[in-house]
């Protein structure tokens, strides 16, 4: 314990009582004092207001504390959300991706149908004009009937017919091709 | 009253937490607070070195983050390696069975379960520390 002179000890109690200043801390704790005197009572009043203080402090640094454990709680909470977050838009862009590339499939196959049947038509029609053609011309041959003009015209008629008939099936393989290509690549995206 | 304390926990505001309630309750003249495992063993080793005297009491917070050894190594360390005779116990807001018998194990004396009002525990263990310091108490929780 710690002794202080009475000249100190005056100067203190002149301090506390005029400007309000009081000893702070532990150090209150450890000066020797005389019972029932001045400088006891003073003593006394420095440990009940640092004490004070001390009640205020830990009110607040406890309502830090708690808001920080808030902060922290609702850190995790937000961390938790944007990763599953995260893993639901990973999913959804899976799933976009795939629809895409069924939806590109179905396309091309559309479009395969609708030229699959365009071409058929036309082979019909190819054929139909060619047999149309070809009989009349057998039948002005058997007849005898002047064919001079339905000659001319089934040959034109024959080699336009045949010209075409190889442009289409151009066409079809070309399509065909292109198609099967698409396909494989499409196949090739679903397997990655 | 305690002369010194010494308090290992890696959250800082605890330590002011701590302080003022020690101060409050006047259990202790002297608060060390120390915020890694490694620096309070290094702290304890300078001590024994220098022939400086030793804390009254050691206060160890269980997972002390940032440290490569928890509370209960702690523990074991001060009890078993460095010295005895010190008062050791842990604080921490687990209260978790097999911990604690893992740190009775290590030789902590009491745990004081960490939360908002810790004046309370605080006080009742101070009524214990006699016993602690004669090594007559038995291992208690303060709830």
């Amino acid at each position: 314990m710690i002794s202080l002179d009475d000249a100190v000890k005056d100067e203190l109690i002149k301090l506390a009582s005029e400007k309000h200043v009081f000893l702070e801390g532990n150090i209150s704790k450890c000066i020797r004092t005389e019972p029932n005197t001045k400088f006891e009572k003073y003593i006394n009043q420095c440990i009940l207001e640092d004490k004070d203080k001390c009640k205020k402090r830990l009110n607040i640094t406890k309502k830090i504390q708690e808001q920080n454990r808030e902060l922290v709680d609702w850190k995790d909470h937000n961390q938790k959300l944007n990763a599953k977050l995260q893993s639901a838009l990973e999913i959804s862009e899976k799933a976009k991706q795939i629809a895409e590339n069924d939806l590109d499939i179905l396309q091309k196959k559309t479009q395969n149908e609708l030229v699959g049947s365009i071409v058929k038509v036309a082979l019909w029609i190819i054929c139909g004009v060619g047999v149309i053609t070809s009989t009349l011309f057998a039948v002005t041959l058997l007849t005898g009937i002047d064919n001079k003009t339905v000659e001319s015209s089934w040959s034109n008629m024959f080699s336009i017919l045949l010209t075409n008939s190889f442009s289409i099936v151009g066409t079809i393989m070309g399509v065909k091709y292109a198609g099967g290509k698409n396909r494989a690549k499409c196949d090739n995206c679903k397997k990655y | 009253m305690l002369d010194s304390i010494l308090l290992v926990d890696d959250e800082n505001l605890f330590h002011l937490v701590f302080e003022d309630a020690c101060s409050l309750l006047d259990i202790s003249l002297n608060l060390m607070a120390i915020n890694s495992a490694e620096a309070a063993e290094d702290y304890f080793v300078k001590l024994l070195e220098e022939d400086k005297p030793k804390p009254d009491c050691i206060f160890v917070d269980l997972n002390i983050i940032g440290s490569s050894f928890d509370g209960i190594e702690l523990c074991r360390r001060i009890n078993f390696v460095h010295g005895d005779g010190v008062v050791i116990g842990i604080i921490s807001s687990s209260n978790d069975e097999n911990e604690q018998a893992k740190a009775v194990k290590a030789g902590a004396q009491f745990w004081i379960i960490k939360s908002d009002e810790i004046e309370p525990r605080l006080e009742e263990f101070i009524k214990d520390l006699d016993g602690y310091k004669e090594r007559t108490a038995p291992f208690r929780v303060y709830k």
